[in-house]
């Protein structure tokens, strides 16, 4: 009785762990370049679009570091659909500097 | 209590009052590319989005298409672009960049003063969106987004 419940515990746990990896891998977070932007007039029109963009949780565009910093669930959407996303709006998303869980 | 009711509305109503504000576009007379001059009040009875935009400003080039667009598809049911340049403004881009991508509405030559007669801010580009009784209806910053369109312009065109 006792080793069958130690079992239930440790299964209980390996599915609660499991599950807790899947939710967090699928959030990232990305830092693109973005060429071109000269004030903060510029940068609100990239984090307007990239908010608008499905499976962006939340954006930081800076037109001083002249970089979008994007947390995003990587199961809706890429990188790549970030940097077209970026491009879209007039300015270059020239490459992510990193990308982190 | 009326002298309740009174006294709230009263303060409701005092800041619009003692600033002047309300929703009715300012009335602006602007010269046009050829030198004539063209007043937006001119459109009342169309739907207007006066969209603020320079030639150095990439998220105004980027935009455009879209507006040229929707001025071709929206046109029967009044729907009126109005571009309005904002300094610094090299004329001969201007006309460069409006031919490049078949601009098919009125530009028209602005100055800082003009964009901040409609918004304080800084953002460009800014539209502008004044119903067909000349009043402000939004303010849409940034580049216009296809939901935006849909939400906030398409419904006064019915």
């Amino acid at each position: 009785m006792q080793r069958k419940q130690v079992m239930a515990l440790i299964v209980f746990t390996l599915v609660l762990a499991l599950g807790t990896v899947s939710v967090s891998a699928a959030t990232k977070t990305v830092t693109i370049r973005v060429e071109g932007m000269h004030c903060g007039g510029c940068s609100s029109s990239v984090t307007k679009a990239l908010k608008a963009t499905d499976g962006v949780e939340d954006v930081q565009v800076s037109f001083e570091k002249g970089e979008a910093v994007v947390k995003y669930d990587d199961q809706k959407v890429t990188v790549a659909k970030l940097r077209e996303v970026i491009n879209g709006t007039g300015f270059k998303a020239v490459e992510e500097k990193s990308a982190r869980n | 209590m009326i002298r309740a009711i009174v006294f709230a509305t009263i303060l409701i109503l005092l800041p619009a009052v003692v600033t002047g504000q309300s929703n009715e576009a300012p009335a602006v007379a602007l010269k046009d590319l050829r030198g004539r001059t063209v007043r937006v009040g001119d459109y009342r009875g169309k739907v207007v989005l006066l969209n603020f935009w320079a030639t150095w400003c990439p998220p105004c080039r980027a935009e455009m298409p879209a507006l040229v667009r929707w001025q071709q598809q929206y046109r029967r049911r009044g729907l009126q672009v109005i571009g309005v340049t904002y300094p610094p403004t090299e004329l001969r881009a201007v006309r460069q960049f409006i031919r490049s991508i078949g601009v098919n509405y009125p530009i028209l030559l602005g100055a800082e003063g003009t964009k901040a007669l409609f918004d304080p801010g800084e953002t460009l580009p800014l539209t502008v969106v004044i119903d067909r009784e000349g009043k402000i209806r939004d303010r849409i910053e940034g580049i216009i987004l296809p939901e935006e369109f849909e939400q906030k312009v398409k419904p006064l065109l019915q």
